[in-house]
């Protein structure tokens, strides 16, 4: 062969091979790995893809803004106690003694390009992880995703939750400032308040006595290293069981129990999910930009002796300080000890209780209602009335102790006295679940007897006859609500396995 | 016999030093009828001493304070024209005498103003509060002035010259103020009710602190020299020159946060920022969700 021939581009594609320089590559490490089938039935995945389904996919893809932009603030962040005098770019702070922490969480505010932006990105995903976990969570329940065979994701779904609020506190607490300060010393007196363990356990935790020198390190390490470690292998379990047990659908044509009906992973679902990915960073990045979160810089260094009047703090522990603020101070004394009834109730056996019954309700729904069987199709919520009313019940008093963590707000903005609004939170509080409860469970019957309910209307179109007869017909269906693309269709048949007896065109429909 | 007499002597000093303790005290007392007498103590910043006064030919402080803070005393000329106007906006609660006592009216049912001091007056005129809106409402709203700032200076000429008292109406120099002993101030002093922001916050039964966004330097002094309403009244432990300090960080840092992060969402703190996370955040990447996923 002369070198000019080998020159041609025919040529060169030739000496490849069939597949190409890549694929040739990939040959061979097929050869080595036998990658290729277990890889092509993982490209194949079908994913349902309802709108609802994504409320989750925000929850991961915040969780990896957080893992991003967290990991550039520990390039900056000091995690001492240790004092030091600031000298830096925000004047009113500039010779005041701060601890290590603080002057750093300033100075990466200030003084590092990006810092800033890192700083509020990181908490607004931190926002949004956890409101898309609870809002997901929701969906989960409503739709009866949570049943057999997935109690245990349903488990590990909630030991997330609150793993996510765990270190969300962590985070908040560790810029050392005026406020998370006092969230710290806040979390002392609830610890301190659990029975006969409580002032060990504070110890315990804190390294003596509040504030110590010892819990802003504790709590980045917890918050940086070890909180996070459990929920990325949770996340993994989480993620694991989702594929291997494959994903719930809603009813409709073509889908039963025992099949998936959506998009193959690749190309249809890969590029949604990335497409998402970006999209919740992108909405994460201009939050950071143009909405400021918890202004550091404002509220200065925490000293035991300073406090600041309407403190909240962030949104997910907001039922806590609502349960916290209007619970009535009962406390009682005897035997020379104090029990501060007042924070053990709402803060250590309401949020007990509120968890637990996430964790046990797959297991006693299935006790009510003696249903054992696997449910791989998931319920319209207003077709069980008493579950979709028992949740809502749930979420109507979490809401209003949510309210009610913000009295003081409430009573300044609307010009009312504070103590009518906590009267006001009480009894709301109270009467919320009793009130949700019925009001859902009568929208969902009445829900379940109209036909096409949920759905967009169609006009009626009324043609009268050459009789005088009126007749109305309904009108076709809004082009919106036509779905073409769940008809079954053919997907090209990239490796052709012997053992497949079932040569039948490879539709969008696999069996379970 | 020498210790018994030491005991003796000892006794009688102390004697002496009981009986003399309340006559000093009446002494002081008959000379602050003539405003002369100095408070040369800490124990209230904000009235004068004997090294910061200057006063008029026929002794009389005009003004005093120091490098930090002026107090003025309102003018004698302005009492006649304070008392008219006093008989047109406040006489109607305060009585005619501004004793708290209205005509026909029963003693104690308004505040009494007589000594209270020309800052008082002019703070309760100028921020808006008095003329009230409402007397019976639990606490003055601030308001639009109804009277001029001469005016209000009036007035509080005229009620000080029934019985002279402090503080003057202050003015702060904010020129060589440490911006920075301000804020720690603050956090300490302040942030406990006006909240760290400034922002105000409701207080018990229908009270309130109110925002500090609008107030200029020097009532933000009057309010800190006089205790107006539930606030306390900030005497012996603020010097002139941290009340400057206060006013300063006031002034710029509260009245014109360095919101370097973009919008300040109303310096609501965490209630705004769990809004927007869970409205604008979770609210719009649903709505991607919806947009992109399948909706039958």
């Amino acid at each position: 062969m002369s070198s000019e021939v080998i020159n041609t581009k025919r040529a060169k594609q030739a000496a490849a091979g069939p597949y190409g320089k890549v694929g040739h590559a990939l040959n061979e490490l097929d050869d080595r790995l036998g990658v290729a089938k277990g890889g092509r039935t993982f490209l194949d995945k079908i994913f349902p893809d309802h709108w609802s389904f994504m409320l989750g996919e925000i929850a991961l893809y915040s969780f990896v803004v957080l893992l991003a932009t967290g990991v550039f603030l520990t390039l900056y962040y000091i995690p001492s106690t240790a004092l030091t005098t600031y000298h830096g770019s925000y004047l009113p702070l500039d010779g005041q003694r701060v601890t290590e922490a603080y002057a750093s969480s300033v100075n990466l505010s200030f003084a590092v390009r990006a810092g800033l932006l890192m700083r509020q990105m990181h908490h607004w995903a931190c926002d949004i992880f956890i409101g898309a976990i609870v809002v997901h969570m929701a969906r989960v329940f409503f739709t009866g995703a949570f049943r057999k065979p997935r109690e245990l994701n349903w488990t590990i779904g909630t030991t997330l939750m609150i793993l996510a609020i765990v270190n969300g506190f962590l985070g908040y607490s560790l810029p050392d400032d005026l406020v998370s300060g006092t969230g710290i010393r806040i979390a002392y007196s609830i610890i301190l308040s659990i029975p006969v363990v409580g002032s060990y356990l504070g110890f315990l935790v804190f390294g003596g006595n509040f504030p110590g020198t010892m819990v802003i390190p504790r709590f980045f390490i917890l918050h940086v290293l070890i909180v996070p470690a459990l929920i990325l292998g949770l996340v993994g379990a989480h993620l694991f069981l989702l594929v291997r047990q494959k994903h719930t659908q809603f009813p409709g044509k073509g889908r039963t129990e025992n099949n998936v009906v959506g998009t193959p992973m690749f190309p249809v679902f890969m590029a949604k999910t990335t497409g998402f990915l970006l999209i919740v960073a992108g909405v994460t990045a201009l939050l950071g930009a143009f909405a400021q979160i918890n202004p550091i810089w404002q509220f200065g260094p925490y000293e035991a002796s300073r406090i600041s009047y309407a403190v909240q703090p962030d949104w997910y522990m907001g039922f806590l300080d609502g349960a916290l603020r209007i619970w009535p101070s009962w406390s009682f004394h005897s035997f020379g000890y104090t029990i501060p009834l007042e924070v053990t109730v709402p803060a250590v056996i309401l949020p007990g209780i509120l968890f637990n019954i996430a964790y046990v309700w797959p297991a006693f729904e299935r006790k009510l209602t003696k249903d054992f069987a696997m449910h791989n199709l998931l319920d319209r919520p207003s077709n069980r009335p008493k579950r979709t009313a028992a949740g809502v019940a749930v979420l109507a008093l979490l809401s209003m102790l949510f309210i009610a963590s913000s009295t003081d707000v409430i009573a300044n903005f609307f010009h009312l006295p504070l103590n009518q609004v906590l009267w006001g939170m009480r009894i709301l509080v109270i009467l919320s679940p009793f009130v949700a409860y019925p009001v859902t469970w009568k929208i969902c019957q009445e829900l379940r007897v109209v036909e096409g309910g949920g759905k967009r209307k169609t006009t009626n179109v009324v043609t009268r006859t050459a009789e005088g007869e009126y007749v109305a017909t309904a009108a076709p269906v809004y082009v919106d609500d036509v779905h073409s693309e769940l008809e079954a269709s053919e997907v090209p048949t990239f490796i052709v396995d012997e053992t497949d007896k079932e040569t039948g065109p490879g539709t969008r429909t696999v069996d379970r | 016999m020498i210790t018994t007499s030491l005991k003796r002597v000892g006794m009688l000093t102390i004697a002496g030093l009981l009986l003399a303790a309340p006559l000093t005290f009446f002494v002081a007392g008959a000379g602050a009828q003539g405003r002369v007498v100095y408070q040369t103590t800490r124990k209230n910043a904000g009235t004068p001493n004997s090294t910061n006064v200057t006063t008029n030919s026929s002794g009389v402080v005009i003004s005093y304070g120091n490098s930090a803070i002026t107090y003025n005393a309102p003018s004698p000329k302005l009492a006649s024209l304070g008392q008219a106007l006093f008989l047109q906006n406040c006489a109607s609660c305060h009585g005619t005498e501004a004793n708290g006592v209205p005509a026909n009216g029963t003693s104690g049912a308004y505040p009494n103003l007589v000594g209270l001091g020309p800052a008082t007056i002019d703070f309760w005129i100028e921020s808006g509060r008095m003329p009230a809106a409402d007397p019976r409402a639990i606490q003055a709203k601030r308001r639009p002035p109804r009277l001029s700032s001469k005016q209000a200076v009036a007035i509080a000429a005229w009620v000080n010259s029934l019985s002279p008292s402090y503080p003057d109406i202050p003015t702060p120099n904010l020129k060589n103020a440490n911006v920075s002993d301000g804020a720690a101030l603050f956090a300490l002093n302040c942030a406990a009710c006006h909240t760290i922001e400034g922002d105000g916050d409701a207080l018990a039964q229908g009270t309130y602190a109110p925002s500090l966004r609008n107030i200029p330097a020097y009532q933000v002094v009057e309010a800190i020299r006089t205790g107006p309403g539930n606030m306390p009244r900030f005497t012996g432990n603020l010097s002139d020159f941290q009340v400057r300090d206060i006013v300063k960080y006031v002034t710029t840092e509260i009245q014109h946060p360095q919101n370097i992060g973009g919008l300040g969402l109303g310096g609501l703190g965490p209630v705004a920022e769990g809004f927007v996370g869970l409205l604008l955040g979770v609210g719009i990447l649903a709505l991607v969700g919806f947009w992109v996923g399948e909706r039958q």
